[in-house]
């Protein structure tokens, strides 16, 4: 079974009580290891630390040192329009992924059960498109979106996002359709659903935890995400709100109290998604290598 | 007409099928080939062509043969290959994380989570925290401090020496919670007899961990050097854009933050379509690595 050339002569298990002078040592070792995932825990949570802390001086509590207001909470709303940026991170957001699942959810019934020609190839492609980072298109992709008039509002955006999240929902959905029985769609269809109803009646119902798999991941990554609310969001007024702390920051002129206050409101809404949906989230990030 | 009618209805289903199939896929084919596919085309004639996002003129290979001979892309290259020192460390800190969890001891659901957590937040304010950390009044001066080098400060983003290794550090930090996410889902696949079952044999726990856990562990490392190599490769802008702005000079400028200034501070849209193509071609090798892993699985 193992590859371990150990002969197999030590006598009783370790764990019986047989054993005495084991069972103290395995304890003081359970304690260090439980000092140690002590130690990691502050380390993984120093960023809320650091957010918590410096949101709760002033700027001059802050440049002297100690101190402790909510100087920076009460006047956050006048330097940091965070109302108006949330809102426009939930539109995005929302909108974004509706697209998202209502592309996604048909190309992937279509390419594990209505195959047509060349479907397979045209999965492959899709899939493939995956791994393009907006960086490397990013030129043309400004210039289109521009020249489209699609900048101004929130559309640009929200169709860049769409068609960045949009291959790895195909992927995710095929190969989560794959696994429901054929009998069940084709009785469907006989049965009189036809194509549409048996997407909308049969296959969506089972789809539900695939569903929420891909929503939750392109949530936190588009209310995460710089680059294309920077650039494909012109107007300052419709910014959201991860946009327009990157701004505030590189401009180095607002108070850090402040800028800690907004980002400490921003990562509010992805925690929280995170932490009730944790499972989907760890389905996804794990696609397709664990089944 | 009507001759044919029995024939032409047995056709149809079949036909029928295929053409549900490719209407409901062709929504999807669309916003892919618009979005993504299109513009690859694009940046590819674009890089031939002295482009200021309104009026391009073909100018051949001379786009190409200068930027080759620019400095700037070079600088953001080897950025790049320097920064690739981190993924061991962006891969071997969360797989000692994995396995310290996988001992279950008391209370590891909440660590657990605890350790994902930073996942969830944007590079953009881990980027202001990590800035807030280097800072020279920062956490890492106090800690500096608290060990007895009382007049030793440092400001590591402030010198085109550190900076990149800041930023480096920081990159490691945002990929801990990923990577030990997949990490944990491998070691949770692993048949926990076949452990027990060295252990009855005598096997000590680094044996165990070098002849059991990690050959099983091999794909899912694979994996995640994928997905960190990626995130290396077109993740850094956030972090980038908030801590440095590239610089000091151009000491943290990567290929993908090099692609934005080219374009949008510089106004040369032709060289930054040529920039998007290399990162293009850098990630479709680790992209191709992907593709076989997943595929090899099914």
């Amino acid at each position: 079974m193992t590859t371990l050339a150990t002969p197999p002569d030590t006598a009783p298990l370790d764990d019986t009580p047989a054993v005495p002078d084991r069972a103290p040592r395995r304890k003081v070792g359970r304690w260090i290891l439980f000092a140690v995932m002590l130690a990691i825990a502050a380390v993984m949570l120093y960023p809320f630390w650091v957010m918590i802390f410096t949101s709760l001086k002033s700027e001059q509590q802050f440049l002297s040192g100690g101190g402790f207001s909510w100087l920076s909470w009460r006047d956050l709303t006048s330097v940091i329009p965070i109302g108006q940026e949330i809102l426009s991170s939930t539109i995005v957001c929302s909108a974004s992924i509706l697209v998202i699942l209502v592309v996604g959810l048909p190309a992937g019934f279509a390419f594990s059960k209505l195959r047509f020609r060349a479907s397979t190839a045209v999965f492959l492609i899709m899939v493939s498109a995956m791994m393009v980072p907006l960086q490397a298109i990013l030129m043309p992709e400004f210039v289109n979106v521009t020249r489209l008039h699609l900048t101004g509002g929130y559309l640009g955006a929200i169709l860049v996002y769409a068609a960045l999240g949009t291959p790895f929902s195909v992927f995710l959905f095929t190969t989560y359709f794959r696994g429901v029985p054929d009998e069940l769609i084709e009785a469907g269809i006989v049965d009189g659903l036809g194509y549409f109803g048996a997407l909308w009646r049969l296959v969506v119902p089972i789809a539900i935890p695939a569903i929420a798999t891909v929503t939750v991941l392109q949530f936190i990554q588009i209310w995460d995400d710089l680059l294309v609310g920077l650039l494909f969001i012109q107007n300052t007024n419709e910014r959201p709100i991860t946009v327009g702390l990157a701004v505030l920051a590189a401009g180095r002129t607002t108070s850090i109290p402040e800028l800690m206050a907004g980002s400490l409101i921003s990562a509010v809404p992805a925690m929280v998604v995170y932490l009730i949906f944790q499972r989907y989230l760890v389905k996804g990030l794990t696609m397709g290598i664990d089944r | 007409m009507t001759t044919n009618a029995p024939r032409a209805r047995r056709l149809t289903l079949r036909r029928r099928r295929q053409l549900a199939g490719f209407a409901f896929a062709l929504p999807a084919i669309a916003l892919v080939v618009g979005f993504i596919g299109v513009p690859i085309g694009q940046a590819v004639y674009y890089s031939f062509t002295q482009w200021d996002g309104l009026t391009s003129t073909w100018i051949g290979w001379s786009t190409w043969s200068q930027a080759f001979h620019n400095t700037d892309l070079w600088t953001a290259l080897e950025n790049n290959a320097k920064l690739l020192i981190t993924v061991p460390f962006a891969l071997g800190l969360p797989l000692l994380i994995a396995v310290l969890l996988h001992q279950r001891v008391a209370g590891w659901r909440i660590f657990r989570s605890i350790y994902f957590l930073p996942t969830a937040i944007s590079w953009v304010v881990l980027g202001l925290v990590a800035e807030r950390f280097f800072a020279y009044q920062g956490t890492l001066n106090s800690i500096i401090h608290f060990f007895g080098f009382a007049h030793t400060n440092t400001n590591m983003l402030g010198y085109e020496s550190t900076a990149l290794t800041a930023l480096g550090i920081t990159f490691i930090f945002t990929m801990i919670g990923t990577n030990t996410i997949l990490f944990l889902t491998g070691l949770a696949t692993l048949d926990p007899t076949l452990e027990e079952a060295a252990r009855i044999d005598g096997a000590g726990r680094w044996r165990i961990f070098r002849s059991i856990t990690l050959p099983h562990l091999s794909r899912f490392i694979q994996l995640a050097f994928v997905v960190t190599v990626i995130a290396l490769f077109s993740a850094l802008f956030s972090l980038i854009f908030v801590m440095t702005g590239g610089g000091p000079g151009y000491s943290t400028t990567t290929m993908e933050f090099l692609i934005y200034q080219t374009g949008f501070n510089q106004g040369d849209f032709g060289t930054a379509a040529l920039y998007g193509l290399i990162l293009f071609v850098l990630t479709a090798i680790v992209g191709i690595v992907q593709l076989r892993l997943i595929g090899s699985n099914e």
